[in-house]
């Protein structure tokens, strides 16, 4: 058994504050709340904070070690298909489309919110509609997120949310990939 | 000889029918449970709602076709020649025949291809007492006592093969 370090402090720290907030504004908060805007321009802060961090973070934080590629992806349903158990170090490439498709609807979840707040929606009537949209839209990518992911901790014997929490990934030696 | 069925489309098909499906899945639990905030649509509903599933059921086909065509493919990546991909379908049709798991599936194709289980634990990621479970799973399914007979009996289907349709490949 080797414990990677893949995760730096920040990263989990983001990982975390995202999960709270997003699930303060989109459960807890009543939407026509004073805090809703706020807690929302401080999501779109904290993303704009990773997409910095996915410049010149640390090595498994960065963009350029999690492109997303056909080929890498196809590769990684057939080990699905063949119940194979290869692991990923960083993230995996269906978990870096997962990332990439969070990272920007949120974003422009966050885009839309502050559109729609604009003279009480005067100015951009579709932004509501669309903010509406990527809310489910967000809710059902995280459904299927943390569904992928007790999925894959099963298939590829990692508990990837420990390594979440801890930073580490304690993946056996045979098993770890690049 | 293109083949119909890329992967990749396959892929893209179901991302793009699931976006769908979640927006069908809103509408329809909007309309079934939500607010009175328009005219409820009463019977239109129930057909909407049965359309959706219908698109769900799609997708779950489309994805046990994918991970198929993918478990086909994995081990014909090297296999260029038409002979080759002939040897390797009828390879296929005897395990088939044997009835394995996805995953005894793959370990029998590295066995045939000569790896021993090191190398198969390897390319699996695999701790190799689990490949030597599924190798043993193999044999017992195949009824053959080790590899040896495992692959003298390929070889006999192989030529049996060779004499019923001379003409292949």
């Amino acid at each position: 058994m080797a414990r990677f370090p893949v995760w730096d402090p920040f990263i989990r720290l983001f990982h975390w504050s995202l999960v709270l907030l997003f699930a303060a504004n989109s459960f807890v908060i009543d939407p026509d709340s004073a805090l809703h805007a706020p807690i929302g321009y401080a999501i779109v802060a904290l993303i704009a904070l990773r997409l910095v961090w996915g410049l010149i973070g640390s090595p498994y934080a960065r963009f350029s070690s999690f492109p997303i590629s056909q080929s890498a992806i196809l590769s990684q349903i057939r080990d699905i298909a063949l119940s194979r158990r290869a692991a990923h170090c960083g993230h995996s490439p269906l978990g870096s489309v997962m990332i990439c498709n969070l990272l920007f609807c949120i974003l422009a979840l966050g885009g839309s919110g502050y559109l729609a707040s604009l003279s009480g929606g005067a100015v951009f009537p579709w932004a509501e509609d669309l903010h509406e949209f990527l809310v489910a839209w967000v809710q059902f990518s995280i459904v299927i997120h943390i569904g992928a992911v007790f999925f894959e901790s099963r298939r590829i014997g990692v508990d990837l949310i420990r390594a979440m929490m801890t930073g580490f990934k304690e993946i056996p030696r045979y098993r770890a990939k690049e | 000889m293109t083949d119909p069925t890329k992967p990749l489309v396959l892929v893209l098909l179901i991302a793009a029918q699931a976006f769908c499906a979640v927006v069908f899945v809103g509408d329809v639990m909007a309309d079934l449970f939500g607010t009175a905030e328009q005219e409820p649509e009463g019977g239109h509903a129930y057909f909407e709602a049965l359309a959706t599933l219908a698109l769900i059921a799609a997708i779950l086909v489309e994805i046990r076709i994918l991970l198929w065509l993918l478990r086909r493919k994995a081990h014909l990546e090297q296999a260029l020649s038409t002979a080759q991909s002939a040897v390797q379908e009828v390879i296929d049709a005897e395990l088939d025949s044997w009835q394995l798991t996805p995953a005894e599936r793959d370990v029998a194709n590295f066995l045939i291809k000569g790896l021993n289980t090191g190398e198969i634990a390897a390319m699996r990621g695999s701790a190799e007492g689990t490949v030597k479970a599924q190798l043993n799973a193999i044999y017992r399914k195949s009824g053959c006592a080790n590899r040896a007979e495992l692959m003298s009996q390929l070889i006999d289907t192989l030529m049996g093969q060779r004499s019923q349709s001379p003409s292949t490949g």
